[in-house]
């Protein structure tokens, strides 16, 4: 990620949890693909039981299914390392939890999205270079409701502060 | 009392003369046992089980092509008859006036519903003593009777305690009644009445969900096993009116997931599928065309994907729902079997009584009350308050009080057009009907198509009983029905159709039928627009015969698809004519009598504005809370809390989804406001109560006497501000359209689910009294500013219940 360019931290809900993979399937692509420069995608899902689990991630290549340490990005780690160590990123989550579970303290967004979604739904989360919003826009075409705070670059503080604003814009 | 002799035309039936002789003494003296009689039913009189359903439409149960799978309605009608030719009025109590009474709806006061008693004969719901229901003269005539379920003939404001009762089911007509007396219920926490109390939101016995239409099978079976028990002979009739298909739109999962993907292909899949079905059933003519498509509902292709599936749950649930209604009928109909009495009993089974309701609004809706609170809500707002209360997985739960699209509604009405309250057209006015009785029907499976109205149904039932019409009941001389029979059809194809001629008018939606054709005109207002300046549009000033005029007929066109009012301008004006001769004769005019408010005519202000609830008052109907609506009001309670003090509510309305609730709990005052699940506003002290005596009061002081006023709330404990906050919005017309009120606890669903595990919350001190002001410091305009809104808001609460 460019230092000079701020970023975007969105946060999206959908009624169905298979259209947000849809949209997550297609944001992903499109950081792979280079139309979009991202830190980082995840895709979050409550079941009808109202368990909460981190159902996917994206790191800043488009790659899905995150198998090592590097570039996991900011977002994956907005979330508990047992939330992550059970979903997908598995064993290479101890390296990281450490790291990651700052920032999930400071932004508790693991939380927020908890409450936010009710059972059956889910939401993405995504932090990604400002100059590709619309792009971004379109590609997650089936969110209910989106939220986007800007920062100026990815660091724990920052993420915090835009993370606060984009769950209060989630609100109403 | 010996069946010869007996003058059934003037009831109640007299005690017969004294035969025997009377001395002095008993020497000498000869008896007469039939002055210790009753009085029976005619010689082989059946039994009858009368059942209705509620806001369902002619496509809906698989017995007449639906995609809802209805086995139990299947089997009557395969051992029975299907009509295909029945007619209600478009519209609830107005059908269910119609149905008992044997009347036109209007000519009974049900020009409206039971929630708005308006100032003219045809609309003050109110049913005249010259026009008792039929169900009163079989009691009269020594029928066993019951009801069961939902009622809706009660005004309004006559469903409490001090009544009166005389519009209640006990006094027209039943032995015994079980049910709820408005409009709705929901189906988790109904508040149920029982003959002439209200006793209660039931529970469940064995800690599963309590499920009213589980229940209401379940009572019609036990008073008929506890009649029989006492009676093995006398004849009963049971009416049997389901909550279901009403909003909301409440069944358990396991029903709604059976419908998982049925309905991902949308509704105008369904209706063509639905019409094909028709056809092959022989319920719709194979010549039939289907209706044509009304652009009023958007195309399933225009819709984006969250909104299809959206959209497609809805339906999930609504078909769950009516197939649970099915089921639970059914079990009726074993029981019935199981005492060796269905080959007696007649079954009049009607699906619905006006069409599928559109008022869910094109979006459908997580909670019904909001449209008829007339707060328009956008398909985003609608999307996002879903997620707020559950999510999708949440419609059908008691989460929500959920309606589902419009849409649905239109294809559910299939092969016709429109819906509820639309009398104009055959979608609001033509429902399934099945009549089962195995001793006398020997064309089993056939289909009738006598055109026959739900007047009919009385005189119908009278007829095979071989009761007469009373000239006079309780020395009131009875006016005639207005229905006419159809049970020769039972087992005579060719028996004459005598239902040649029948208007229809539901708020200012008419139809008149004569011979075969029908002049139809629709309002130009699609029913779910409430909006009072679109409303006012047809007030003084207004020329109904403005109205587009449209012409159909029938013997040819089943679907009412072929508009030909063009080609044939003397039979417009013939039915037109008619109409207006019918409308004096019924009372239905004025036109619109039953929204007067909104064109400036409303009841007197009441006088009353302070109510002291004293002791344990539970179960206030809705309808008849102190109405705190749109101004400034207090609310006061004198308590007394023992030392270590006291938690628990102290009064609560209604629950999450609009309601009010001001309770203790950690020992501090709080309140809780649901501006009908849309907003909530919390307001809590932070200091503990006192012990020992104390008062609390709430005080809410408006900006303006206005609808949905926003104000302040400030709680006061022994007259000292403890804590305050703003309302923005407070609800304008009413919380709920069946949760009742609640002094010293929580009853049913709660308001604030924080105290929903130790629910009802009983109040833990004593409260002494809890008093309402609801006109302090109020001037003379502003009070009658606001009782025409209330006027208003009722009226447009009414129009859609």
């Amino acid at each position: 990620m460019s230092d000079d360019q701020p970023l975007d931290v969105l946060i999206a809900v959908y009624l169905i949890p298979d259209l947000a993979q849809k949209d997550f399937d297609e944001y992903v692509k499109l950081a792979g693909d280079g139309k979009i420069v991202t830190d980082g995608v995840a895709l979050v899902v409550k079941d009808a039981q109202g368990e909460v689990q981190v159902k996917e991630t994206g790191d800043h290549l488009g790659r899905k299914g995150v198998k090592g340490g590097a570039g996991v990005g900011l977002v994956v780690g907005l979330f508990a390392p047992p939330l992550l160590a059970a979903t997908v990123v598995g064993a290479a989550a101890g390296a990281l939890a450490g790291k990651f579970a700052r920032h999930r303290m400071q932004a508790g967004i693991g939380e927020k999205m908890d409450d936010a979604l009710p059972p059956g739904s889910a939401g993405i989360i995504a932090i990604y270079e400002h100059d590709g919003a619309n792009t971004v826009a379109g590609a997650l075409a089936n969110a209910i409701r989106t939220s986007t705070a800007q920062i100026d670059k990815a660091s724990a503080d920052e993420l915090k502060a835009g993370l606060a604003e984009a769950s209060a814009g989630l609100a109403g | 009392m010996p069946d010869e002799g007996i003058d059934r035309v003037s009831l109640p039936i007299r005690r017969p003369p004294f035969a025997g002789a009377t001395k002095r003494t008993l020497e000498g003296s000869v008896p007469d046992w039939n002055q210790a009689s009753h009085v029976q039913p005619p010689e082989g009189a059946p039994n009858v089980l009368l059942v209705l359903i509620d806001d369902a439409g002619f496509g809906n149960p698989s017995t007449f092509g639906g995609p809802i799978q209805t086995p139990n309605y299947t089997r009557l009608a395969d051992n029975g008859l299907r009509y295909n030719r029945f007619h209600v009025t478009a519209l609830c109590s107005p059908t269910r006036a119609a149905l008992l009474t044997g009347r036109n709806h209007h000519r009974v006061g049900f020009g409206m519903v039971g929630e708005f008693s308006g100032p003219f004969p045809g609309y003050n719901a109110t049913i005249p003593r010259d026009c008792a229901p039929f169900p009163r003269i079989m009691q009269e005539n020594g029928y066993l009777t019951g009801g069961f379920g939902k009622w809706h003939l009660t005004p309004d404001n006559q469903q409490g305690f001090s009544g009166p009762f005389d519009r209640w089911p006990t006094r027209l007509g039943f032995d015994y009644f079980w049910g709820f007396l408005g409009g709705e219920a929901g189906q988790y926490d109904p508040l149920i009445a029982e003959n002439q109390k209200i006793i209660g939101v039931p529970e469940a016995e064995d800690g599963e969900q309590y499920y009213f239409q589980d229940d209401l099978a379940e009572k019609t079976i036990d008073w008929l096993h506890r009649v029989r028990s006492e009676k093995p002979k006398t004849p009963w009739f049971a009416y049997v009116a389901t909550g279901c298909s009403h909003a909301p739109h409440h069944v358990p999962r396991k029903w709604s997931d059976k419908y998982r993907g049925a309905f991902d292909r949308g509704w105008d899949v369904m209706r063509e599928e639905t019409f094909a079905r028709q056809k092959a059933l022989g319920v719709v003519p194979a010549d039939a065309q289907l209706s044509p498509r009304n652009d009023a509902f958007p195309t399933w292709d225009s819709l984006d994907e969250t909104h299809k599936r959206l959209y497609a749950r809805q339906m999930e649930v609504y078909a769950g729902y009516s197939e649970n209604a099915d089921w639970n009928i059914g079990r009726i109909i074993d029981a019935v079997d199981e005492i060796g009495e269905l080959e007696n009993t007649v079954v009049i089974w009607i699906w619905g009584d006006n069409g599928a309701s559109m008022e869910g609004t094109l979006t459908g809706t997580f909670n019904e009350l909001t449209t008829l609170n007339g707060i328009p809500l956008t398909p985003e707002q609608q999307i996002g308050l879903l997620f707020k209360h559950g999510g999708l997985e949440a419609w059908g739960d008691e989460q929500l009080a959920p309606h589902y699209s419009a849409g649905w509604a239109w294809a559910g009405n299939a092969p016709f057009d429109w819906g509820k309250q639309v009398a104009s057209h055959l979608g609001g006015t033509r429902n399934p009907l099945v009549v089962h009785w195995p001793s006398r029907i020997d064309d089993a499976g056939a289909v009738r198509s006598h055109y026959t109205h739900v007047t009919d149904v009385g005189a119908t039932i009278l007829d095979l009983a071989g009761i007469p019409m009373p000239d006079s009941i309780d020395g009131v001389e009875q006016q005639p029905f207005d229905g006419v029979t159809f049970a020769d059809s039972f087992a005579d194809a060719t028996a004459p159709e005598r239902h040649t001629q029948q208007y229809y008018e539901i708020l200012g939606n008419r139809g008149m039928y004569k011979d075969g054709w029908l002049l139809a005109q629709r309002l130009r207002r699609i029913p779910w627009d409430l909006d009072p300046e679109k409303l006012r549009t047809f007030g003084p000033g207004w020329n109904p015969d403005d109205e587009p005029v449209e012409l159909y007929y029938l013997p040819d066109d089943f679907t009412q698809s072929r508009n030909i009012a063009a080609d044939h301008p003397e039979k417009v004006r013939e039915l037109s004519e008619l109409f207006w001769e019918e409308a004096e004769r019924n009372h239905v005019l004025p036109l619109l009598g039953g929204l007067t408010s909104f064109f400036g005519i409303v009841p007197p202000i009441p006088e009353e504005s302070k109510f002291v609830f004293r002791g344990d008052i539970q179960n206030v109907p809705s309808g008849m809370i102190p109405r705190i609506y749109n101004h400034s009001y207090t609310i006061s309670a004198d308590l007394v809390v023992p030392e270590g003090g006291a938690e628990g509510v102290i009064v609560a309305e209604a629950d999450h989804l609009g309601g009010f609730a001001l309770f203790v709990q950690d020992g501090k005052l709080k309140h809780t406001y649901s501006m009908l699940g849309v907003l909530e506003y919390t307001h809590a002290a932070e200091q503990p109560l006192p012990t020992g005596e104390v008062n609390v009061e709430l005080v809410f002081t408006a900006d303006a006497p206005k609808p949905a006023t926003g104000g302040e709330v400030t709680l006061l404990v022994n007259g000292e501000p403890v804590a305050s906050g703003r309302m923005e919005h407070t609800v304008p017309g009413r919380f709920s359209g069946y949760s009742g009120m609640d002094i010293g606890r929580d009853n049913g669903l709660v308001v604030d689910r924080s105290y929903a595990d130790k629910a009802p919350f009983a109040f833990t001190g004593e409260i002494k009294q809890v008093i309402f002001d609801i006109a302090p410091h109020m001037s003379e305009e502003d009070a009658k500013a606001l009782h025409v809104h209330a006027a208003q808001a009722l009226a447009m609460h009414a129009a859609s219940a």
